[in-house]
This record gives C-alpha cells, sequence and structure tokens, in this order.
C-alpha cells in the first residue's frame, strides 16, 4: 500500500512538473476555453440576447478546458515520453504502464478542475450568477462522477496512444467532436437527433447534465438518479475496456517496435 | 545446481514490418535479427558487435524484454521472457545510448527517484542507493542540477546509474561509450569494469573495437541479423595470428602504379584500397610480411609511398576482416 | 545579374518546397486529411451549435467565415511551425551560417503553404456554398478567386512574425496557438466585426484578413469588383505591412542572435 502511494505521488509530482505545469496546458485550460465562451457571449450580444444560459456559456467552457486539457496531456505524455525515450524504460520497469498512465492522468483531471474553478469564478463575479437554488451534495457527487468519467476516457485514450503513433491523428481529432456531441457549451437538445444519439456513448455526456440539473436544483432525485447510474456504468465499460486493451498493447508494442519510434 | 546461465537464447528471430507509401502502401519486411544462438555465463561480460543496422539493438531490446521475438525461444536468469516477464525486468536493468531516456527538466536525483518507484524500490533504500550511484558515475557534485543542462557524456552515466538503481544482476548496455570524450570513456569502462569485479554479468554492445578487446570476457560479431563469429578476444586475433598489417599512403595519381609494384604478392596477401580526397590508402594484411617488405622496399624513399607503418593485428582488423569476407561471400 | 536572379530563385522554391514537405509533413492522406480538415470543421460545427444556442441564427454566417479561415492553417500555424521547428531540430545554425541570401530564405517557406492554403478553401467553399443551397449565379467567380488568394497570402504575414517568436522563446507555439484562437472572435469569422464591444473593433481593423474576409462575404453576396476594391486594398496593404514586420524581426533576431548564440540553446 506504501508503495502503491509512494508510486501514486512520485508519478503525479513528476506529471505535475513535466507537462502540466507549462503554457501550452494553461493555454488549454484557460485561454482556449475563455475564447469559446467569449464566442458564446458574443454571439448572444450579436443576437440581441442579453441573458444567455451561464451553465453552459460559461462554466460549460470549463468542462471544455478540462476535457482539452485531459486529451492533450493525457495523451501529448505518452508521446513525449515516445519521443524521449522514456517510454521504454517505463514499459521496461516492473510497474505495469497501466499504473503509471493510471496515476498521470488522474493528476491531468485534477489539474483540469481549475479551469472549471476559473469558469465558476468567471461566472460569479464576471457575468452576477447567483447559483440559485443549487443542490450542493447532488453538484458534488456529479462533479465526481464527471472526473471518473473523463479518468476512464483519459486511460483508454492512453492506450490507444501507446497502441500506435499513428493513433495520434485521431486522438487529436477526438477533442472536438466529443466537445460537440456532449453538448458542453449548450444542451444536448440543440443538436439534431441523430447527433444525439452518438453521444450516448459517453459517460461524461451523463454525469455533466446530472450536474447541471443539481446546480439549477431543478431535477427530481430519481432523475439524478438514473443520470449517475448511467454516467457510472459507462464510466466503468471504458474502465474495463482500458484494462483489456492495456494487455493488448503491452503485447502489441513489443511485435512492432513502436516503443521506439518517435 | 543454480543454473548458470544468464542469458540463453535459442534460435531468436526478429522480423519487422514496415507500410510505406502515401496512396499505395506496400508492406515491407524486415528480417532484423535471425536465427541468433547463444548463451552468456553468469558474471561473464560478453560484447556484442557489428555494423549499423545489424541487429545488435533489436537484440538487446528483446534480452531486455522490450520486444517479442518472432520465434525462438530467450531464457534470461532462468526465467522465461515471455512467462515471466515481469519477474525478468526486477532483475535486469539496461541502457540505450544516446541523450534519449530522461527527463530534461528534472535534476539527476529527480530522474533517479522517479525511476527507483517504478521499480518498487523501499524509499530509505532509495536514499542510500542514489548518492552511491552518483558517485560511482561520478556526477555527485551535480545531482542537483537539471539534466537538461549536462553534457552527452554526463547523460550517459547518469543512464548507467539509472540501470544500476535496483541493484540488478544482469545489465544491458547498449553502445554506453558513444558521443563520449576519451576521457569519459575511459571513466566509464573503468565503472564497467568495476562493475564486472562486483558480479555482474553485463552485455555491452559497441563500435569499438578497442573497447571490446579491452572489456569483454567474449565476444560475437553480428551482421544481418545473424552471429557471424563468436570468441574471446584472444581467441579472434588468434584466429588469424600470424598476420600483420602493414599500412602505405600515396597520392590518388600514384595508387594505379602502386598497385602494379604489389602485384607478386597477390594471394599471400589481403589488399584493400581507399581513395581519399588528397591521398589513397593502401592497407595489406598478410602472414608474410617480410616478403611484402622485400617488395616495397626499393620504393619506400620513392614518390609511391608516402609514408608506411607496421603493426601486429588488432581486434579492429579481425573484426573488418570478417565483416567484409562476410560481405564478399554475400 | 540574371544568374544571380536564377539563384535567388531556385533558392526560393527550394527553401519552399524542402520546408513544406519536411516540417508541415504529413505520413498518410489520412493524417494529412485530419490536421487540415478535421479541427476546422468541428469546431465550426460547435460554433455553429453554440450559435444556435444563444439565439444566434445565421450558421451560414459561422460557416462561411470559418471556411475563409482556413488558409489560416497554413498561413499562421504550417508557416510558424517551420520557422520555429528550425530551432527544434538545430538545423538554424547551419541556415544562418550559410551564404544563402536572406529574403528567399525566410519568404521560401511560404510558397507552398500559400498553394495549399488557397486549394484548401477552394475545395472547402464550393461545398458549403451548395450545402446552404446559395448557388453560384450571382457570384463573381473570378473575384472570389482572388480574394481567396488575397486571403491565403495576408494571413502568412502573422505565420512569419509568429514563426520569428517561436525562434527565440521556447513557448512561441503557444502564442501563435492563443493568436491563432483569437482569430476566431477579431476578423469577423464567427462575430460580425461591427457587433463586437466597441473597444476590440479598432483591433479588428489593423489585423490581416478581416477586411478580406468581409470582402469575399460581400462577392458571395452578389458584390462587384468597385464595391470591395477599398476593402482588397485595405486588406493588400495591412497584409504586406505584416510580412514586413515579420522580415525585419527575422533579421533583426538573427543579428541579435549572432551576439547572444540563443537561436541554438533550446
Amino acid at each position: 500500500m506504501g508503495n502503491f502511494l509512494r508510486l501514486a505521488l512520485r508519478q503525479m509530482d513528476v506529471q505535475l512538473r513535466m507537462r502540466v505545469l507549462s503554457l501550452w496546458s494553461l493555454g488549454l485550460f484557460f485561454t482556449q476555453p475563455a475564447i469559446f465562451s467569449a464566442v458564446g457571449m458574443l454571439l448572444a450580444h450579436a443576437a440581441g440576447n442579453a441573458n444567455p444560459d451561464l451553465i453552459y456559456t460559461v462554466i460549460g467552457g470549463g468542462i471544455m478546458g478540462m476535457w482539452s486539457g485531459l486529451v492533450f496531456t493525457s495523451t501529448f505524455d505518452i508521446r513525449a515520453d515516445r519521443r524521449e525515450g522514456t517510454l521504454e524504460l517505463i514499459v521496461g520497469s516492473p510497474t505495469p504502464l497501466r499504473r503509471v498512465v493510471g496515476f498521470r492522468s488522474l493528476l491531468n483531471i485534477l489539474a483540469g478542475s481549475t479551469s472549471m474553478l476559473a469558469a465558476v469564478t468567471a461566472a460569479v463575479l464576471i457575468f452576477d450568477y447567483s447559483f440559485a437554488g443549487i443542490n450542493v451534495p447532488a453538484v458534488i457527487l456529479s462533479f465526481a462522477l464527471l472526473l471518473f468519467g473523463l479518468w476512464c476516457m483519459g486511460i483508454f485514450l492512453a492506450n490507444l496512444l501507446a497502441w500506435s503513433r499513428l493513433s495520434g491523428t485521431f486522438v487529436d481529432l477526438l477533442e472536438m467532436p466529443i466537445a460537440l456531441l456532449c453538448g458542453f457549451m449548450y444542451p444536448i437538445s440543440v443538436l439534431p437527433s441523430w447527433m444525439q444519439y452518438i453521444s450516448v456513448v459517453f459517460p461524461i455526456r451523463w454525469s455533466l447534465q446530472a450536474m447541471r440539473e443539481a446546480m439549477r436544483g431543478t431535477a427530481a432525485n430519481a432523475e439524478l438518479l438514473s443520470l449517475w447510474g448511467i454516467s457510472l456504468g459507462i464510466s466503468l465499460v471504458f474502465y474495463l475496456f482500458s484494462h483489456w486493451l492495456d494487455v493488448k498493447v503491452h503485447d502489441h508494442i513489443r511485435v512492432t517496435g513502436e516503443l521506439h519510434s518517435i | 545446481m543454480p543454473d548458470q546461465k544468464a542469458i540463453s537464447t535459442n534460435q531468436m528471430q526478429k522480423t519487422f514490418k514496415t507500410r510505406q507509401g502515401f496512396w499505395r502502401r506496400t508492406t515491407r519486411v524486415t528480417e532484423a535479427v535471425r536465427d541468433v544462438t547463444f548463451e552468456v555465463n553468469k558474471g561473464e561480460l560478453f560484447g556484442l558487435l557489428g555494423p549499423n543496422g545489424a541487429g545488435k539493438t533489436t537484440s538487446v531490446k528483446m534480452l531486455s524484454t522490450l520486444l517479442l521475438p518472432t520465434s525462438g525461444t530467450i531464457t534470461i536468469l532462468g526465467l522465461d521472457i515471455l512467462r515471466d516477464t515481469t519477474e525478468v525486468r526486477k532483475r535486469i536493468g539496461f541502457t540505450f545510448g544516446g541523450a534519449r531516456g530522461l527527463y530534461g527538466r528534472l535534476t539527476a536525483v529527480e530522474n533517479l527517484r522517479y525511476f527507483a518507484e517504478l521499480y518498487a524500490m523501499e524509499p530509505a533504500l532509495t536514499r542510500k542507493r542514489i548518492p552511491e550511484l552518483l558517485e560511482l558515475v561520478n556526477l555527485l557534485d551535480r545531482g542537483n542540477d537539471k539534466v537538461e543542462t549536462y553534457s552527452s557524456g554526463m547523460q550517459q552515466r547518469l543512464h548507467l546509474a539509472r540501470a544500476l538503481l535496483h541493484d540488478p544482476e544482469l545489465i544491458f548496455l547498449d553502445e554506453p561509450t558513444v558521443g563520449i570524450d576519451p576521457v569519459g570513456a575511459r571513466e566509464l569502462r573503468a565503472t564497467i569494469k568495476e562493475l564486472k569485479a562486483r558480479g555482474k554479468t553485463i552485455l555491452l554492445t559497441t563500435h569499438y573495437m578497442a573497447e571490446a578487446d579491452e572489456l569483454c570476457d567474449r565476444i560475437a560479431i553480428i551482421n544481418k541479423g545473424r552471429i557471424i563469429a563468436m570468441d574471446t578476444p584472444a581467441g579472434m586475433k588468434s584466429g588469424m595470428t600470424s598476420e600483420s598489417v602493414i599500412n602505405l599512403r600515396t597520392s590518388n595519381e600514384n595508387l594505379t602504379a602502386l598497385k602494379a609494384i604489389l602485384s607478386p604478392i597477390d594471394g599471400k596477401a589481403t589488399i584493400l584500397c581507399k581513395e581519399n580526397t588528397v591521398q589513397s590508402e593502401v592497407s595489406i594484411r598478410t602472414a608474410h610480411p617480410s616478403r611484402v617488405i622485400e617488395v616495397i622496399s626499393p620504393w619506400l624513399n620513392t614518390d609511391l609511398i608516402q609514408t608506411m607503418e607496421m603493426r601486429s593485428q588488432t581486434l579492429e582488423d579481425v573484426y573488418v576482416a570478417i565483416i567484409q569476407n562476410e560481405e564478399a561471400n554475400g | 545579374m540574371i544568374r544571380k536572379l536564377g539563384q535567388f530563385f531556385r533558392l526560393y522554391f527550394f527553401q519552399a518546397w524542402f520546408s513544406y514537405r519536411s516540417l508541415f509533413a504529413w505520413s498518410t492522406p489520412f493524417s494529412y486529411m485530419t490536421s487540415k480538415f478535421g479541427f476546422p470543421f468541428f469546431s465550426m460545427l460547435y460554433f455553429v451549435f453554440i450559435g444556435k444556442f444563444v439565439g444566434f441564427d445565421n450558421p451560414e454566417f459561422i460557416v462561411i467565415g470559418n471556411i475563409l479561415l482556413m488558409p489560416s492553417i497554413n498561413g499562421l500555424y504550417g508557416i510558424s511551425m517551420t520557422i520555429g521547428d528550425e530551432r527544434q531540430f538545430g538545423a538554424m545554425s547551419y541556415l544562418l551560417a550559410s551564404p544563402a541570401a536572406r529574403a528567399p530564405l525566410f519568404l521560401g517557406r511560404a510558397f507552398f503553404h500559400i498553394i495549399d492554403g488557397f486549394i484548401t478553401v477552394l475545395v472547402a467553399l464550393p461545398i458549403a456554398i451548395l450545402f446552404f443551397g446559395l448557388g453560384f449565379s450571382g457570384i463573381n467567380l473570378l473575384l472570389l478567386a482572388l480574394c481567396l488568394i488575397l486571403l491565403s497570402i495576408t494571413t502568412t504575414g502573422l505565420g512569419f512574425i509568429m514563426g520569428t517568436i517561436s525562434l527565440v522563446s521556447r513557448d512561441g507555439w503557444m502564442f501563435t496557438n492563443t493568436l491563432g484562437q483569437l482569430l476566431f472572435i477579431l476578423i469577423g469569422v464567427n462575430i460580425p466585426v461591427d457587433k463586437l464591444p466597441a473597444f476590440l473593433q479598432p483591433i479588428s481593423n489593423y489585423l490581416p484578413m478581416t477586411r478580406g474576409i468581409l470582402a469575399a462575404r460581400q462577392v458571395l453576396d452578389g458584390a462587384r469588383w468597385l464595391d470591395v476594391s477599398g476593402l482588397l486594398g485595405g486588406e493588400i496593404l495591412v497584409g504586406l505591412v505584416y510580412i514586413l514586420i515579420g522580415y525585419t524581426l527575422f533579421r533583426l533576431i538573427e543579428r541579435a542572435s549572432m551576439t547572444t548564440g540563443s537561436l541554438d540553446s533550446i
């Protein structure tokens, strides 16, 4: 247990200093979401809408920051380790790559939460958002499930990245579609219905919906419970799939020699 | 009776498939290592020599569990690398040449701590080992500097310290002295000798024949994925022991004339000519040096021969001869 | 003189092709297509839905705007990467130590990016026009093509400037990215410039592409030569100023690097 915790802390410490504390991730956590929020607010202004729903337009930016930060740090890690030649040292150690990736993704998500914090702060201080009727415990639980869903998706993507360097293109491409399909900055109902069907497979769509309902305090407990259940269930599916993929990846990269190639 | 073999491979093979092309993807199959069988005893320092792309690094990566062999078996310290991967990893250490494989924005101590954690080392042990290792590789005073400020020699030495962290029984060193200045390389060789004296088994790959000659108990020469010679350094040299090497330099214009002069010793010597921009070098390997001297001595004070040098055969000569012989016979 | 000119152009095209291939390269058609169309396409859709939610019911405006922005992927990101990456690959000192003339060396990097950017927007725009059922009948196609090639050229000024910054700063890429994202707001891509808050409008007017995008939009609405000539003239002027600033900055940094050796350190 001590070993496990020490490994966790060391991984997260190195991750924080090597990858997260850079202008690059600050851009992902803060600049990009701020730009998208600004586009939303300015479009509202251009359309003569004086009161856009801040839960989407501003706080949604925080979700976007968490997601973009996760996609890029989790995947950039593997790529950077591949490039720096440390990936094969990690794989060649007795510690499973899965564990290393898991701790790193955890840190990425915790760091990404600062994006959420910034968005909420901006909503309150700049736009006078009041949080009237907020169901605090439900928001916290929803947020925890959101984090868990993001983490499961993060380790899944990192495994894909370890599989092959070509998948990098694919993973880069995922950032926007998932922001788009999961409705980070608008309700899912804005999407054409066929798109709404695609997003059901992403756990974060459900926890996000629960969190928003809880922020407004409008949802019945039964509804929240079902949203939480769905989110947790799909997250676990992602987790189990990553676990399975991890074993495959470990064999695959040792067959192809992808481990050391740039 | 415990297994005395540190490494044992049987018909180890590795085939890579690479895909190329923009529109039409073609698959190219590269046989990086074919049919390699050898054993390394515990406590032995074994050298793997060969030209670039011969399959040295691929072999080392298979032996250190980073690549799966396409076929054949590999046993490391009596453990099967496929079945007991984690156990093997706990007991081996490895470095790959070059500046890669370290976190530049962290200090040496931080890098070592990070890897110590990956090897599940107890903190007390880590605290004791890190200064010891930094001292062994002569980096103690720079331990708290960021690795990106290190010279390539220092990084190479830090690689060695990293590989030794968990006190492995078997160490793979892939071109450990590449890119290091002569003083640094000598220090590193001294460190490697010390490790051997402590009873470690070491597998070393290198391009430097003098290094292999100095360090290795046994060497194998690998070319195009196959082992083409395996012996002790002395044994390799004794295979052609009666031979000497005579090197001549001449101007490019006079090369043809010089070749003509050398024609009487055809068949008694192997003559290699290398034309450079200004001068040409003629290298004569022969078992009858006195006959060669006899032939060339009348010309020693002419323009035909600018310099002459004679020495006994080195491991490098043997290596070059073996590789060239291999090339010539396909 | 002729020989010298020949040398100049050979160097220009060699630089252009070499840098385009080696630094902004792709390994498969898939990764080329995704890097070019992936992010722009999905972020465009995202903006459309964000707009729809807040009541901006003119998806056409957003779609056309984002397509007209596409040359900036080559002009801004591509060029700044080809210049900035020299530093990372350590090749800059070889270039600077060479006796080659500087202008083709530097400006040469832009050529294929301009062509590539132009072709990209040339492919994407008709698709959008057809998608929204606009039809080509009222559009002066030659004038539209002129607007597009102009946009592909003027956007390179930003790339030169950001690339030069990337030469001296390890985080240059971040500034490029931030600037690229500000373009979503400032140059009339998603939001009409005249609907921006008053303090932002002057900034828009001093940026390349703003006038070009506006002109292209007007041409799509049926405008003729005379209607947009002022906008196009302004676009050319602003574009040239940015390219000139980029080149001057490069020369200044080149000179500074000889004394400080800053180009090689990473």
